[in-house]
């Protein structure tokens, strides 16, 4: 019995089975890790892996370091009026202050109690149509030819649109 | 019935009915000649003709309607528009949900006719399988029918999506709907096998399918890559979004399959694995479908489709092909005769199947990633995994795959002694070591990296050592496809490692004429925007230049969709042998004119900040404006103003300023003066009642144009694309050995009938 465990055949399926048990809870941890589901922010407050946290942007609160790069800005919860302050590491996303809703993709910072987002998802309002358009201009009247008015397009982009910035 | 048959475009809708009779037809002829009556299998024949010509017709008219601009039909006025140059029209084809699953139908149906003609005895029972397929696309198809038309002719179609009008729009769909037909073969060939319960021969003529279909499907999946590397801007070839792993799952499965078949070819083993794997690839394809097309996944892919209505239909066809694979796999696979593993440790087959396997764990873990959020809706919030999951437990597969690989070329059937094998491997071992060196003098600092790379190298020379030993003797180069295939998968991990472990990635924003040091060694100018020409877009033209003299201009593009009005970034990639820069436009400020200080947006009732002033948009003040509408017609003027509520520490005060503008796009929008500056309305938005304010004059602003950009330095991703090169190669040379060997043993097949008879 002992020398039929020991044949080769045995020792083969045996490690065979051991690395496939480490590599399935090295998978399941893993995968477990890099899930990012949404939360509200109380939650998000304690949770101890990165979670993704919604809201719109409250007004007056965003600020650009042009040295650090780092962009600060709150984000409130429409429903519960909670609050949220965030940072994101990285170039303010354009359209960023008109954005319906706003996805920070992170973690808390407890030290420096802010959300560390390492990604943002801006959604866009559908619409932010001048009467002009109908004609094809930009809706401050410059027309696009001219490379002029890039910013003001993105209020224009559709409300189904996420734009991603890693 | 001739009310609803009104809302169809006739000539389309009728092809459409013809083939779906046909279809029966066919279905019905191979049922009879299963039964043995031969004069039935010319009908189911001719039945199958006539249907893939039925299909084919639909196809024609729907791209003719495409090409025409006929508006009238519902898919055309959809996806297509008159702004669009002839080739993306055409690809609009493809561009929507009905039209990519008729191309999907049109090649199944095309495909289908080499098929039969390739099944030998084995014909009806694979026919049927084969249609069963078919008829899955082809509900669908009358359900979502693609010639449905709108009551009216609208002058113009609603236009394509932006992002996939590009010229690999035109090519790469097509290709992978190609490869998504083909991988319902060998399930055909494994179902039909199993229905007659011989599963003898069934190996033989899939091989060649199932290679075909792996080299289609890996052309695509290639395209696929490149196109998001050089145009889309998603910064590397591969994102583990589901619509790119629900192409990847399938291919791998192929990947095992053709290994098992080769093993079933030689050595007679893996004989009831095969069975299951030909099924699966084919329930992977569908899986995929259904994940990207059903709209669960809409919340978490870039590109993926909303439910149009047909989820339940791509249920039912999906639980269709299981249960009947379950079915059929429970009941005779215990019948099939398979050799047990009897192989030493250090032998080719003990090999292939432990390197198999790791390409199994490869595509399970990466079926489970993208089905993270089905899983996890069960239990919480759904949720995704992101990149780095498919990244972290992927790398330690690669490192094992890469090990297998150096020493497979040298082992033999038997088993090899370890001191031959070693012997044999020396030059590889000593090219594995040589590249482990420079990769290190180059900045490889991990360990696990060296590793990585001293056996992908070791790899990639071993195997390339055998295909010269191959192609010098008896088979020639034909027969040393697999290994060719391997020498690629080597480059391929090299390149993958070296361009995602040390890339160099970094933002920055360039003001107009003022050089930036941008990483240690370049410096880039941002000189001017180009504007748009003819079919060229909008531009922007970067300098860059590296310290040793090295320099080019880039030209990334940025412009907006005139349709839409989405913003386009498309990077600018320059290739070199070493390494590729790589320019991804994020934003464009253009200068601002000295004189405006803030820009802000106030609805109705909001209040904000700016110099000083506290900014209350207190409403519209429209008594400037009696009836719009006619006023506009007849060529008038139309003025709206804004009512604001400025206070500082003088106190409060009311202004009005206006915003006035014609039909024709004249626009005035004289400034009001303030204390100490200005404030104007430069755009209002009716809907949402909000104005665009710009405040001037406080000397505070203005500035000059500004870029900003992501700069990516990525090291030998060039060999990423070779790799995949030789890897299709060898697969191609593989496919046409495994054809004419399938060819001689039908020859065979067909002599020992005759001398039975």
């Amino acid at each position: 019995m002992s020398k039929d465990l020991l044949s080769k055949n045995n020792a083969k399926y045996i490690v065979g089975s051991l690395l496939l048990l480490i590599f399935a809870g090295f998978s399941y941890s893993e995968f477990k890790d890099s899930l990012t589901p949404y939360v509200p922010y109380e939650v998000a407050l304690k949770a101890e892996r990165s979670v993704q946290v919604a809201g719109g942007l409250e007004k007056d609160t965003h600020r650009y370091d042009d040295q650090t790069g780092i962009l600060h800005f709150t984000l409130v919860d429409e429903e519960t009026a909670e609050t949220m302050p965030v940072r994101y590491e990285g170039l303010k996303p354009a359209n960023f202050e008109d954005a319906i809703s706003i996805v920070a993709i992170g973690m808390y910072d407890k030290a420096t109690e802010e959300f560390a987002a390492d990604k943002l998802l801006v959604k866009c309002p559908s619409k932010y149509q001048g009467i002009e358009d109908a004609e094809g201009k930009s809706y401050d009247g410059k027309s696009y030819e001219d490379g002029q008015g890039y910013e003001t397009t993105a209020y224009e982009s559709n409300a189904t649109e996420t734009t991603a910035y890693d | 019935m001739l009310e609803s048959l009104s809302q169809f475009y006739l000539p389309g809708a009728v092809t459409m009915w013809c083939a779906l009779f046909f279809a029966l037809a066919s279905l019905w002829g191979y049922a009879q000649a299963l039964r043995g009556d031969t004069a039935a299998l010319h009908f189911a024949r001719r039945g199958y003709t006539f249907f893939s010509l039925s299909i084919l017709m639909a196809g024609i008219i729907l791209f003719v309607c495409l090409a025409r601009r006929d508006f009238r039909i519902e898919y055309v006025y959809q996806y297509s528009g008159l702004d669009l140059p002839f080739h993306f029209q055409v690809a609009a084809f493809w561009a929507g949900q009905k039209g990519s699953f008729l191309i999907w139908l049109v090649w199944g149906a095309l495909i289908g006719l080499p098929l039969l003609r390739s099944a030998g005895r084995d014909e009806p029972a694979v026919m049927i399988f084969y249609l069963l397929n078919l008829f899955g696309l082809l509900f669908i198809l009358v359900r979502e029918n693609p010639f449905v038309m709108l009551e009216g002719t609208p002058v113009d179609g609603a236009g394509l999506n932006p992002l996939l009008q590009d010229d690999w729009m035109v090519i790469h769909p097509p290709i992978m709907f190609i490869g998504y037909s083909a991988a319902a073969i060998p399930m055909a060939f494994a179902l039909a096998a199993l229905w007659r319960g011989d599963t003898s021969r069934w190996a033989n003529r899939c091989f060649p399918w199932a290679l075909a279909g792996f080299l289609v499907l890996g052309t695509a999946i290639l395209m696929g890559g490149y196109w998001a590397y050089v145009t889309l801007g998603w910064g590397g070839y591969w994102g583990w979004d589901p619509v790119e792993n629900a192409s990847l799952i399938p291919w791998l499965i192929g990947v095992v399959l053709i290994h098992g078949l080769y093993m079933e070819r030689t050595k007679g083993r893996f004989r009831r694995l095969n069975l299951v794997l030909a099924c699966m690839m084919y329930l992977s394809v569908l899986y995929g479908t259904f994940l990207t097309r059903s709209g669960v996944l809409a919340d978490f892919s870039v590109h993926s489709f909303v439910d149009l209505g047909i989820s339940r239909w791509l249920t039912l066809w999906m639980a269709f092909f299981f249960f009947a694979s379950l079915y059929l796999l429970a009941t005779r696979l215990k019948h099939v005769e398979t050799r047990a593993n009897e192989d030493p440790l250090l032998s080719r087959g003990f090999f292939l199947v432990l390197s198999t396997s790791v390409v199994s764990l490869s595509t399970l873990v990466i079926t489970i990633g993208t089905s993270a959020p089905l899983l996890t809706k069960v239990m919480e919030n759904p949720a995704q995994v992101g990149p780095s999951f498919y990244n972290t437990v992927n790398m330690p597969l690669a490192l094992v795959m890469v090990f297998l690989l150096a020493y497979v070329p040298f082992l033999t059937w038997k088993g090899t002694p370890p001191g031959q094998l070693h012997r044999k491997l020396i030059p590889s071992f000593l090219f594995g070591a040589v590249a482990t060196v420079v990769s290190l003098g180059s900045g490889v600092e991990q360990i696990f990296h060296a590793v990585f790379i001293f056996l992908s190298a070791t790899a990639l020379a071993a195997n390339v050592h055998k295909v010269i030993d191959k192609a010098r003797g008896p088979g020639g180069l034909a027969s040393a496809g697999g290994y060719l295939a391997h020498v690629g998968v080597g480059v391929m991990f090299l390149g993958v490692l070296a361009s995602s472990a040390y890339d160099f990635s970094t933002k920055v924003t360039l003001e107009q004429d003022v050089p930036q040091q941008v990483g240690e060694d370049l410096t880039l100018t941002f000189k001017r925007f180009v504007p748009r020409d003819g079919w060229e877009k909008e531009k922007m033209e970067v300098l860059v230049e590296r310290d040793d003299g090295f320099s080019y201009l880039a030209y990334p593009s940025l412009f907006v969709n005139d349709r839409t009005r989405q913003l386009m970034a498309n990077p600018h990639v320059r290739k070199t042998a070493m390494r590729d820069y790589y320019i991804s436009p994020i934003q464009y400020e253009p200068a601002e004119p000295k004189g405006v200080d803030h820009r802000i947006h106030l609805a109705k009732g909001e209040s904000t900040r700016v110099e000083g002033y506290g900014v209350r948009f207190v409403e519209f003040d429209l008594a400037g404006m009696e009836n719009p509408t006619v006023q506009l017609a007849s060529g008038g003027m139309v003025t709206v103003g804004a009512t604001l509520e400025l206070s500082n520490d003088n106190g409060t005060q009311r202004v009005t300023p206006v915003y006035s503008f014609r039909q024709n796009g004249e626009l005035s929008t004289p400034p009001t003066q303030l204390d100490d500056g200005w404030v104007a309305i430069t755009a209002i938005d009716p809907d949402q009642g909000r104005v665009q304010l710009d405040f001037g004059g406080f000397g505070t602003g203005g500035q000059a144009a500004r870029l900003s950009i992501d700069v990516t330095r990525k090291p030998l991703i060039a060999l990423v694309w070779y790799g995949l090169y030789i890897v299709l190669a060898g697969g191609f040379l593989a496919t046409v050995l495994r054809w004419r060997q399938a060819r001689q043993l039908d020859a065979l097949d067909a002599e020992q009938i005759g001398t039975g008879a």
